[in-house]
């Protein structure tokens, strides 16, 4: 795959973190410890390259929790196999960010 | 914290965010600033303990609003390189175009704005009635000093002619004229006739020679720059009498700026009864002005006139008169002259050739000539005219009167401008690939003359596009004299970042 090529370690680590379940911007951040001036723009560089898909949340839904919609991320087809390639290549990338801890949230 | 406090730093943070997404580009504006906002209330929220937020919380809350704003600027970075990519814009045609033709509107704006080249540019406030020149002397014709004595003038005019039906005088001296009751000012008056103005036909927006002034004061007309220096612009200076060498005169309007282009740059203009100017002291010398009979045209070999007067059998004087159609052409003929000039001395600073030879068969396509050759005739256009405004710009910047030498300077301005103008053009157009318009770059230096016996040596260029290659010789031989196009087949364009056309 193309983009495999190309991903950075950062680029990886949001992957995972959303991967995990940590599917909107500031959790990413607390989880990967990135600022939010990496973040954001990597997302978009992600969205971009059909590695992740983001989608606003419902007005009605906002509404009933009295508090804005927020905008989730979750991984594309692409982004799963990019993510699984990229685990081969950052073994630790898993240790780090792990599924069941998500979970356990 | 207090409320209050609580209240700033919300008002802190919210301005951030909207200070953040200002610097986002407009089309991502909204989106951004949606996630910013509803990132940031979720960030206060998993923060908050007690209603308002501790220091410690207010803190990493900005600091969150801190990290939108290098977002923000890192989505503006991002932006730009994908939006301006350099190779595309560097040395395009368009680009050259556009730098043309800012320059002329610059020169054009200029020439509006100045007083002296609107005057120079509308030849019709100068132009004297046909027919009408100036005599002077044989022996002075080229610096045109006044070489006629008041008593040649009365002879002339009581004389019957067969080649002149009119004649006006006028003479310059230096006299103090009072603008005010105590405020004297040594100007320059010329003493002209009556008839003087009717004579050349000037279009002057007053009479110049009122005949219905009961007081009997003569008429005095005064230049533009009197009236700009000592009467600071009054609209209301005719008809006001004031005093030139001792005599009361009436003021009957302002001379239009740059409408007096006869010899002389006087301050003011005082019309005598014939008679009286006839009188003045033999040492008055001054200009006489003629209008020439049917007859008289007849014998004018083109725009001059050479006039024998037979004072007695052994005394012949010769005078010379001139015509003012020759001395009032405006700016289009000297520009003309001046441009002419310079395409004749073309060749002798640059190769006007274009470069053409290749090394292959391949061509570019008709309507790809087109467009060169189309390319190079806007840029020699878009150089004259710029050679036009700007020459009148810089020759009657400081002019307030016509002047000969400011002629000169406009003459030697579009000169030169054209030249060395279209010599860029010519360089310019030899370093554009024929394919794309653009400049060839990335120049490489292969071979050396020192080195090489009978290898090629010289430098090799690249068009950005990856259409050509241009090989100039360093040293020009008899069998690679000139410069020459390698076109690059389409398996070559993966390699070049911007193929597509100009």
């Amino acid at each position: 795959m193309a983009v495999e090529a190309r991903l950075s370690h950062t680029a990886a680590m949001i992957l995972q973190a959303i991967s995990a379940g940590y599917v909107y911007g500031f959790s990413i951040m607390e989880m990967t410890g990135l600022p939010s001036g990496t973040v954001y723009p990597a997302m978009r560089r992600l969205e971009r390259d059909d590695l992740i898909r983001s989608q606003w949340e419902k007005q009605s839904i906002a509404d009933a929790e009295q508090r804005p919609p927020r905008k989730y991320y979750r991984l594309t087809a692409d982004g799963k196999a990019t993510l699984e390639a990229s685990r081969k290549r950052y073994p630790l990338l898993e240790r780090l960010i792990s599924t069941e801890e998500a979970k356990s949230l | 914290m207090k409320p209050s406090h609580d209240r700033a730093f919300r008002a802190l943070q919210n301005s951030m965010v909207c200070a953040a997404s200002l610097l986002v580009p407009a089309g991502q504006r909204p989106e951004w600033r949606r996630e910013w906002k509803a990132e940031l209330w979720h960030v206060r929220h998993s923060l908050c303990e007690c209603g308002a937020l501790s220091w410690q919380a207010q803190r990493e809350a900005t600091s969150f609003c801190l990290g939108s704003l290098q977002d923000a600027i890192c989505l503006r970075r991002e932006s730009r390189q994908v939006h301006d990519p350099a190779p595309r814009i560097s040395g395009a045609a368009g680009q050259c175009i556009l730098r043309l033709c800012t320059l002329l509107v610059v020169c054009i704006v200029l020439a509006r704005l100045l007083p002296g080249v609107q005057s120079e540019r509308d030849p019709a406030r100068f132009q004297v009635n046909p027919g009408v020149i100036l005599i002077q002397t044989s022996s002075s014709t080229e610096n045109l000093a006044p070489t006629i004595s008041p008593a040649l003038f009365r002879d002339w005019k009581s004389l019957r002619q067969r080649n002149f039906d009119e004649f006006a005088f006028y003479h310059t001296v230096r006299e103090t004229a009072f603008v005010a009751a105590r405020r004297g000012a040594r100007w320059s008056v010329t003493h002209a006739s009556s008839n003087l103005f009717s004579l050349l036909g000037l279009q002057l927006p007053f009479d110049p020679a009122p005949s219905g002034d009961a007081s009997g004061l003569p008429a005095v007309i005064i230049s533009h720059d009197s009236w700009r220096r000592d009467f600071a612009f009054d609209p209301d200076v005719a008809g006001r009498v004031m005093r030139i060498g001792g005599r009361a005169a009436r003021i009957a309007g302002v001379m239009p700026f740059g409408v007096w282009r006869l010899p002389g740059q006087p301050d003011a203009w005082l019309l005598e009864p014939d008679a009286q100017l006839a009188n003045a002291s033999p040492r008055a010398l001054g200009y006489l002005v003629a209008h020439l009979s049917p007859r008289g045209q007849a014998a004018m070999s083109g725009e001059s006139i050479s006039i024998t007067v037979r004072a007695s059998e052994d005394d012949d004087t010769e005078f010379y008169g001139v015509s003012f159609a020759g001395r009032l052409r405006g700016p289009w003929g000297l520009f003309w002259f001046a441009l002419i000039l310079s395409l004749l001395a073309l060749p002798a600073v640059t190769s006007v050739t274009m470069g053409e030879s290749n090394y292959s068969s391949h061509r570019p396509s008709r309507k790809r000539t087109m467009v060169r050759w189309a390319f190079l005739l806007a840029k020699f256009v878009l150089v004259a005219a710029i050679a036009y405004f700007a020459s009148l710009d810089l020759a009657w910047w400081n002019s307030s009167n016509y002047s000969p030498l400011a002629e000169f300077a406009q003459l030697a301005w579009a000169f030169a401008i054209c030249l060395f103008g279209f010599r860029w053009a010519l360089a310019d157009q030899r370093q554009r690939c024929p394919v794309c318009l653009r400049r060839v770059t990335h120049p490489a230096q292969v071979g050396l003359a020192s080195r090489t016996f009978l290898g090629w040596n010289g430098t090799e260029m690249v068009c950005m596009g990856g259409h050509t290659l241009l090989h100039v010789p360093s040293l020009p031989t008899s069998w690679f004299s000139g410069q020459r196009w390698l076109y690059l087949d389409t398996s070559w364009e993966f390699l070049f970042a911007d193929s597509g056309a100009w």
